[in-house]
């Protein structure tokens, strides 16, 4: 049971995933957005074993802006009629507005947990095989990207290791994080001067192995669509419905 | 009459923007079964004339080719992309950037899925070939987590899944340190034992290899053929000898330093003093602390606890690159402006760097990158320089050069540690030998009663050098 989200074919998720955004994308009230955030955070507590700490982390800066929507829309939107339900310090709030604002924030709060909940639940490398084998993605975009991603941890490591060098030479560590961004550059160009070598290599290591890009004919690690996809594309569509419907129910 | 694997008829090669040729009328052919190597320095072709062989060349440079390159009996431009390197396997020189896939088993099914094997067969020529190499125990760990020397070893299995008849090395010793190198020879031998393949390597230090090569092909800097003999097992480099330069003034003094970084210790608490002018050696195996040394000295890392006292400690890391920041190496080495232009001048004449001096520190050739990076720290008023790993993947003429550079320094009163794993190198420069184990110093001990000490060397993972003969007559 808390295995389902895990076990779910990427692709199938994707779809499922993006169909869901586009659909909660027509629905303005209120409601839709909250169901549909309150059943995914259902969701990922009933089927999935995830860093509930990491995720709050991951949230935070959602919330945020779910809040600066939900502050700027009351405050500085535009009068659209309606009956005052509360004011302060000479701002008066419409019922319209508050429900405009509502469903703003609601919609950045809903989407934001679905896409973390994406994240969260897949891996990427059997989400890159999955694309490959059930969405027909090209093998050369795929291993290109396969390929970048193990580099990730390396480039790290260069990145921090050029810092300290240059730090060495007297290079201030700037005060202002704009300052900060702009002296990036200086670490940037070494690394990635390194990096067009790299993937040089690699390009030429792959081809040696006989990779031409290719449609392949059999997978070490078939990426199957079992049962699983077709109940957890269910529950999916079920909480979309019920979203949908209930908020319109409900306004 | 014996069948003929490749056969180069007055070939040469041009990459599309130089004016001169790379490789110039080059002809041999090479026989089923044949370990030969090509030497040469660097920078000769070597590695231009691999990728012909195995067909990344001309195809991913837009090269130009005269003469003929048969492979198999067939010429090359007849292969199908890709088709080649199914009979042709390479093992390339940097064990980071030869893979794509997370763990090892991937990694071969990748290869497997590129040859269009059947999915129900994939499995047997895994196992097959991880236990042909001895790597059954390493099938499901992630690649990245290996060590440089396994990592070949993974490269090499996943060249030999594809079941070819040629296997193809671009110094695949370069980036190990020499007990490793030793064993991943030995492993070779076995296999080539096992599976009579035939094995065409680039190599410029040819010592490691001991007689595992039967024929050598020798080019020349100029990209052409000058020897194609019987391969004669090589004596390792000749450093020329030199004198102690050591003056009797403490340039780095260090109490009690030790290192914890989340609190793990990295290196518990050590002591010892180094003289001006003197030149120290810091060995020890992977991982034992050396780096983080050598880092605490320099001031990256703050020591949790002890003393540092030295007039001024400068870093050169393994790629000099990382230390670069401005567009000329004029402005480089005047960068911190704590040196007077009179000094910068005649620091530039020292190092000859006057005639590059308007050059970008990118655009410069390695050694002349390194020279740049000490000319920096010098002017710097860092008069104890610590060297990362200058040695690896350097060919004689750079070794020797930096050899040569480093007694210079040593002679005007510069201090020098070096972390390296060449112990031919270590020998001949060393005047004393900081051995670093599990983050623990071992001792300083004099150079002269490391070398001979097989039990403390294999201790610390470390190989007698060879030709020590040489270094303890000259002490005695």
């Amino acid at each position: 049971m808390r295995n389902l989200l895990h076990n779910m074919n990427p692709s199938v998720k994707f779809i499922a995933v993006t169909i869901s955004m586009l659909t909660i994308a027509f629905f303005f009230n209120p409601w839709t957005p909250l169901l549909f955030f309150v059943s995914i955070l259902l969701l990922q507590l009933t089927m999935s074993h995830i860093n509930w700490k990491l995720w709050l982390l991951f949230m935070l800066p959602f919330s945020i802006g779910a809040f600066g929507y939900l502050w700027t829309t009351v405050v500085f939107g535009a009068d659209t009629g309606g009956t005052i339900i509360w004011s302060f310090a000479g701002i008066n709030v419409t019922d319209e507005q508050w429900a405009h604002a509502l469903s703003l924030s609601f919609r950045v709060m809903a989407f934001s947990s679905l896409s973390l909940m994406f994240a969260f639940t897949t891996d990427p490398v059997k989400f890159i095989l999955s694309l490959m084998q059930q969405l027909k993605l090209s093998p050369k975009l795929a291993y290109g990207v396969m390929v970048g991603y193990q580099f990730l941890p390396v480039m790290k490591d260069e990145f921090t290791q050029i810092q300290q060098a240059q730090r060495l030479r007297g290079v201030e560590v700037e005060k202002r994080s704009w300052q900060r961004i702009v002296s990036m550059r200086r670490v940037l160009i070494p690394m990635l001067a390194g990096a067009v070598r790299k993937a040089e290599r690699s390009a030429f290591a792959m081809e040696a192995r006989g990779f031409t890009g290719e449609p392949r004919n059999a997978y070490y690690r078939p990426i199957l669509l079992s049962r699983t996809d077709v109940l957890m594309s269910g529950v999916f569509l079920i909480i979309l419905l019920t979203s949908c419907f209930g908020g319109i129910w409900l306004n | 009459m014996l069948k003929e694997t490749f056969s180069l008829n007055h070939l040469s090669f041009r990459f599309p923007d130089d004016q001169k040729a790379t490789l110039k009328g080059i002809s041999f052919s090479i026989s089923k079964g044949e370990k030969v190597v090509i030497s040469g320095p660097s920078g000769c072709g070597k590695s231009t004339l691999l990728y012909l062989l195995n067909r990344l060349y001309p195809d991913n440079c837009d090269g130009s080719v005269d003469g003929e390159v048969l492979l198999f009996g067939k010429p090359a431009t007849d292969y199908a992309p890709g088709e080649i390197n199914h009979r042709v396997a390479t093992v390339f020189q940097d064990p980071d950037s030869q893979f794509c896939m997370p763990t090892v088993e991937d990694e071969l099914a990748f290869t497997l899925e590129n040859l269009q094997i059947p999915f129900d067969k994939m499995e047997a020529r895994i196992t097959a070939v991880l236990e042909l190499t001895g790597l059954t125990h390493l099938r499901h760990t992630i690649i990245q987590s290996l060590s440089g020397g396994t990592k070949q070893r993974v490269a090499t299995a996943c060249a030999l899944i594809m079941e070819p008849e040629v296997l193809l090395l671009d110094e695949p010793l370069s980036h190990l340190d020499p007990y490793t190198a030793k064993q991943f020879v030995e492993w070779l031998t076995d296999l080539q034992l096992k599976t009579q393949l035939t094995i065409v390597a680039v190599e410029h230090r040819l010592d490691s290899w001991g007689k595992f090569f039967e024929r050598e092909i020798q080019l020349d800097e100029n990209g052409c053929l000058v020897n194609d003999h019987l391969f004669s097992p090589k004596q390792p480099i000749l450093f020329p000898e030199r004198s102690i330069s050591l003056q009797p003034k403490t340039a780095l003094q260090v109490e009690n330093l030790s290192v914890t970084i989340k609190n793990k210790q990295l290196l518990t608490p050590l002591s010892f003093s180094v003289c001006r002018g003197e030149i120290v050696v810091v060995a020890g195996p992977n991982g034992s602390g050396k780096s983080t040394l050598v880092k605490s000295l320099c001031d990256i890392y703050k020591p949790t606890t002890g003393t540092i006292q030295s007039d001024g400690t400068g870093y050169v890391p393994q790629s000099p690159e990382y230390l670069f920041l401005t567009q000329t190496v004029q402005k480089e080495v005047a960068y911190s402006g704590s040196s007077n232009p009179t000094d910068i001048a005649s620091l530039m004449t020292r190092l000859r760097l006057d005639e590059i001096c308007e050059d970008h520190p990118f655009a410069i050739s390695h050694g002349q990158k390194r020279r740049v990076a000490i000319a920096a720290m010098l002017a710097d008023k860092r008069p104890v320089l610590l060297m990362d790993e200058p040695t690896s993947g350097q060919d004689k003429a750079a070794l020797l050069e930096l050899f040569e550079l480093i007694d210079q320094r040593s002679k005007e009163g510069t201090t020098f540690l070096i972390v390296t794993h060449d112990m031919e190198f270590a020998a001949s420069i060393a005047d004393s030998v900081l051995l670093i184990k599990d983050g623990e110093l071992t001792g300083k001990f004099d150079a002269k009663d490391v070398w001979n000490n097989e039990e403390l060397l294999e201790s610390h993972h470390l190989l007698t050098p060879k030709g020590v003969d040489r270094f303890a007559e000259s002490f005695a």
